[in-house]
């Protein structure tokens, strides 16, 4: 331990008593981000001590990185500096919760499951599938602004968050929108940090709205064959009147992935869409027939699941970034964004410069959403060169590539977030306003922000 | 730009001193530009004259947004009119700001879409406006505000700089600034270009007109709805004397002796609105509805609303002016908010008519009054900041989409702490440095918790 760590230890000790503040080997590592480890991890229990701990930070010059669950932790540039790692696992408190009024204000280190069940108590949720699952923190979830396949219908993060308090780097607590579904007092500052990726401020409470649960849900699985399939059936569902909840074009790779362990565990050969209807009985009826006559006039037989199981693989959809790790340790994950009509395009390119440099691929594609996730199975010389294409690809495509997941020195190598616009210079003065010290996740965002 | 772009003489300004609120001082000139260019050159040249800017589309604004407080020159983006793009696949459009909202929806309505923000001003409100003040209208119930349906801006910063904000897809990696551009009532930039989301028409939409003999019964309604995990694509109400003035003006078919009726709609497949539709009635009836009307007909649906859409101006008629607020409390609250508005009305000696978007909770309460009347206008402002005032108290806010502007701006201590509007201000600074874009709106003037700040006026139609 330097003395630098020592003193912060001390100091950060008397805001939050001696027990919060840990200096323990394994307790650091777990929250190592691209290899380096912080100093210190601290465990703040209230809005106030967050910001006692940012003030602390700011006069003593330290660096410190906001987490909780560390799904989403290794998304980002590696960080400049990383001396404390703060810790949001000990704020879950409820703050307000009026379920006939549809909002519930939480704190941030809230666990995604943990909140569902809670408010689904009542028949209510929020129509989220993020990356990091049930595991995932709101806190997080916010920060990152992750949406999985339910934006088709509900969108992400940012249209559900009503409100937010925000610890800044200078100790002070900010409150942005409020706790009514429809607010348009002042500049929306809660849209700023959400997405930020924990480089503007620390979020200490969030309010939400939330949305009833669907009465009933179906699942069905349509086989793709081709590429040039998925995009006919994707546009004959869009242009229909039903409006699927969520739907995903899944490659071979990605599709046994996800089903391994349910009850619909195969080895896949082929895309296929998996596509989710919510509403009455009777609803669903209308849906399964009219899929079965669309998959029929698109040439894919339609297959209807069990809902309650399928619900088991809608999880791992969500929640693939974990379990593609843990099948391919060392795999590399993209996220591509792009104009929705344009991911079959995209893909067959892929595919292609993916085949060409020998490495397999495994993709998932959020339909009608325009983001595809792409796992570069793999390690391969040409694995550098082979994202800069891509990066290519989706550009050309009107797009955009960010490297969510990659080994450490590769990322001195490629720029994880790719070029910024001309609006990049507003951010850079944003970012110097919100944390004019620099202290917070230095360097791991667009543009070394 | 030529010189019919451009407005100097008196007579012409006044015309552009106004909007929907208020009036305080006339501009220096006013400009028509056709492009993004002019309007850098606009702002360049107003840059160097030291003069504000304020830009502004029809003028349908709530909250003097638009108004010239400290002179300078207006910037009318009714000539940036075109629709640039339209991209039905992708769901999206880009339009230029001056584009009227309903000529959207419009252009794309054959083939099954439209742009779902839809403000009672629809027909002459424009879609950059709509983007400076963040609009709703009854269908964000279930769609959201325009802050939902906008991808990516093109802005011109005071200095002349054009910067292009989001995209044409989701996540382009970056601080969202699109969305904190949207809603700034245009004192960070001004909006040259914006690509919005396109919605899909819903196959079938019920209309359903629930009547009551008690307002309660109305109010407890809309939490029975929303209780039976039910989300309407607008729920409305208005009340009994709102009413009687809008079938006087319109003929819309509404009950004149009723104390209160609610204007529903669900949509979505033709099995789930049927559903919901029936669900609907049953809640109603459930809660002392005497009766509830369901459209037969796309006409009866579209009178319906105009009943509704007109009801601003209806009031107009019976009240040489009126003066409308725009108050948010959470939706459980309806039933003891109503009745603290009619005993503001008591104790001000004012006629009170309502009309909300009951379902998220967002209160209009029309106050009626003679402008001529030097104390039934102090009066009428004092009845507003009470309201305002409970609507914070019950956890609400002072503005759910009229914006802040002129008016409201010395009331935003009542819901913003010292450290928040401090912030707001240093970030602003960021856009809009030497303060010259649409001076003396949002932020409060000085740091004394203030009042409403409005010549109120006329009795204008909205």
């Amino acid at each position: 331990m330097t003395a630098a760590v020592a003193a912060a230890q001390s100091g950060l000790a008397s805001i939050l008593g001696a027990g919060r503040v840990v200096a323990d080997e394994s307790a650091r590592a777990a929250l190592a981000v691209d290899g380096r480890v912080p100093g210190l991890v601290v465990f703040p229990q209230s809005s106030e001590q967050v910001a006692a701990v940012l003030r602390y930070a700011g006069e003593q010059q330290l660096a410190v990185i906001p987490c909780r669950n560390a799904t989403k932790l290794g998304v980002g540039n590696p960080p400049r500096r990383y001396d404390i790692a703060l810790c949001l696992k000990e704020m879950n408190r409820v703050w307000h919760y009026e379920p006939a009024d549809l909002t519930v204000s939480v704190e941030p280190g809230m666990k995604f499951g943990d909140f569902l069940h809670f408010v689904g108590r009542h028949g209510l949720w929020l129509p989220l599938d993020p990356a990091g699952g049930a595991r995932a923190s709101l806190g997080g979830i916010v920060a990152t602004n992750s949406a999985g396949p339910l934006r088709l219908s509900y969108g992400a993060p940012r249209d559900m968050v009503i409100g937010m308090k925000i610890a800044t780097s200078e100790g002070k607590i900010i409150k942005a929108g409020g706790r009514v579904v429809k607010n348009v007092a002042g500049y929306d500052m809660a849209k700023l940090l959400i997405g930020s990726f924990g480089t503007l401020g620390v979020i200490v409470e969030l309010s939400f709205k939330l949305f009833p649960l669907p009465v009933e849900r179906g699942t069905f699985v349509i086989p793709a064959g081709t590429l040039g399939i998925g995009r006919d059936i994707r546009r004959r569902v869009l242009e229909s009147p039903l409006n699927p909840m969520r739907m995903v074009l899944l490659d071979a790779v990605a599709s046994t992935l996800v089903r391994r362990g349910t009850p619909f565990a195969a080895e896949v050969k082929e895309p296929e869409i998996w596509i989710e209807f919510g509403g009455s009985g009777k609803t669903l009826d209308r849906c399964a027939r009219e899929l079965g006559d669309l998959g029929k006039a698109a040439g894919a037989p339609v297959q209807g699941l069990e809902s309650a199981s399928a619900e088991g693989v809608w999880a791992r959809i969500g929640d693939f970034h974990g379990f593609l790790c843990e099948a391919s340790p060392k795999v590399v994950i993209l996220k591509v964004a792009l104009p929705g009509a344009a991911g079959e395009e995209f893909l067959s390119r892929a595919n292609q410069e993916a085949a060409s440099e020998g490495i397999r691929v495994a993709s998932f594609t959020q339909g009608g959403v325009g983001v595809i996730h792409l796992g570069l199975l793999d390690e391969a010389a040409g694995l550098v060169a082979l994202i800069s294409r891509l990066r290519t690809a989706a550009e050309d495509l009107g797009g955009a590539l960010v490297v969510e997941r990659c080994a450490p020195e590769l990322k001195d190598r490629l720029d994880v977030w790719g070029p910024s616009g001309d609006d990049f210079c507003v951010m850079s003065k944003l970012k110097a306003v919100w944390d004019p010290k620099g202290i917070l996740s230095p360097g791991r965002y667009v543009g070394g922000l | 730009m030529g010189p019919d772009a451009v407005l100097w003489r008196p007579e012409d300004l006044m015309l552009y001193e106004y909007d929907a609120l208020s009036s305080v001082t006339q501009p220096q000139a006013v400009v028509f530009p056709t492009s993004t260019d002019q309007v850098v050159g606009i702002v360049k040249i107003a840059s160097q004259a030291k003069l504000p800017v304020v830009a502004r589309g029809a003028g349908t604004g709530l909250s003097g947004g638009a108004v010239v407080t400290e002179g300078g020159i207006v910037i009318v983006t009714s000539r940036m009119k075109k629709i640039l793009e339209i991209d039905l696949e992708n769901r999206r459009a880009r339009v230029q700001p001056g584009v009227v909202n309903l000529d959207l929806s419009l252009a794309v309505s054959d083939e099954g879409y439209y742009f779902a923000p839809d403000p009672s001003s629809q027909k002459a409100c424009t879609i950059g406006g709509n983007v400076a003040e963040n609009a709703g209208g009854p269908h964000t119930l279930a769609y959201g505000v325009t802050t939902n349906h906008v991808l990516g801006l093109e802005a011109v910063l005071p200095s002349g700089e054009v910067i292009h904000t989001g995209g044409t897809y989701w996540d382009r990696p970056g601080y969202d600034l699109t969305g904190f551009i949207v809603g700034s009532e245009g004192t960070l930039g001004i909006v040259t270009e914006i690509t919005v989301r396109l919605c899909r028409k819903p196959e079938a939409v019920k209309t359903l007109l629930a009547v009551y003999d008690a307002v309660v019964g109305a109010t407890r309604s809309v939490a029975a709805i929303t209780a039976r995990g039910i989300t309407p694509a607008a729920l409305e109400m208005m009340d009994g004397f709102t009413l009687r003035a809008v079938e006087e003006a319109t003929h819309a078919g509404y009950p004149m002796d009723s104390a209160a009726v609610l204007l529903i709609e669900v949509e979505g497949l033709r099995e789930a609105a049927e559903e919901n539709a029936e669900a609907v009635e049953e809640v109603c009836r459930e809660n002392c509805a005497r009766e509830v009307r369901r459209a037969k007909s796309a006409e009866e649906r579209d009178l319906l609303w105009r009943g509704r859409k007109n009801a601003f101006g209806a009031l107009g008629r019976i009240s040489p002016s009126y003066y409308v607020q725009d108050g948010v409390i959470p939706r459980t609250r309806l039933p003891e908010m109503l009745e603290f508005i009619e005993q503001v009305g008591k104790l001000h000696q004012l006629r009170i008519g309502n009309i909300f978007h009951a379902g998220d909770g967002n209160l209009h309460p029309l106050l009626m009054f003679d402008a001529r009347d030097k104390d039934q206008s102090q009066r009428v402002l004092k009845a507003a900041e009470a309201i305002l005032t409970k609507c914070v108290e019950m956890g609400g806010s002072i503005t759910g989409e009229h914006g802040v502007g002129i008016e409201k701006r010395d009331l935003m201590p009542l819901i913003f702490s010292d450290d928040d509007l401090e912030m707001m201000g240093r970030l602003k600074a960021v856009f809009n440095p030497r303060g010259d874009l649409n001076p003396g709106k949002l932020l409060p003037a000085g740091r004394m918790c203030g009042e409403l700040r409005v010549q109120v006026s006329q009795g204008g139609e909205v």
